[in-house]
């Protein structure tokens, strides 16, 4: 098992933030071209946007492909029935039988 | 199984997703490298858009939960008084 789910996650986006704060901040030097620069300083407004797009995209797909559970649902019915079979056997009156 | 207009708004759901990541992914990591005198920059604003927009969108939104989170605190805290 090791770290749960949340740390992980902290742990690799807090190494991200602090090497993409050093970048910004200038703590260390990096030769990139200007393009890359542009790019590096939206990269975690990007990522986040990206997670966005793929939480929307899980929602819409787990719509598209909700079921039915007919085999759940039908061995419910028999079990109920054969509950209610069983307490009737033991002498169990059922409110809804009363006369 | 989910309704044909279920479906529909499921596809609805993805299709948004896949647009918005590819125009975004578009204006932020391909345009830096396109020349400023191509064509394909009309199709896209500037690029203090790109961060003002989704900054801009996530504020208003947390600004609609905390209203909805304090609005019901508000009505069920009114409730317990009222019992």
């Amino acid at each position: 098992m090791g770290l749960p789910k949340l740390y992980q996650w902290l742990l690799g986006a807090g190494s991200f933030m602090s090497v993409w704060l050093a970048y910004v901040a200038g703590y260390f030097k990096a030769d990139l071209s200007d393009g890359m620069n542009e790019v590096i300083l939206v990269l975690p407004l990007y990522l986040l946007m990206v997670f966005a797009c793929f939480s929307l995209a899980v929602v819409g797909y787990r719509v598209t492909t909700f079921n039915d559970c007919v085999e759940a649902s039908e061995e419910l019915k028999q079990q109920v029935a054969e509950a209610k079979a069983d307490l009737e056997a033991k002498g169990f009156k059922y409110a809804s039988d009363w006369k | 199984m989910a309704s044909t207009l279920d479906q529909a708004a499921g596809w609805g759901l993805v299709s948004i997703a896949g647009f918005v990541f590819t125009y975004y992914s578009i204006w932020v990591i391909v345009l830096p490298f396109v020349d400023p005198d191509q064509p394909i920059h009309q199709y896209f604003l500037d690029r203090f858009y790109a961060v003002a927009g989704p900054l801009v969108a996530g504020v208003i939104l947390l600004m609609i939960i905390g209203a909805l989170i304090v609005h019901d605190t508000m009505k069920s805290r009114k409730k317990v008084k009222t019992s």
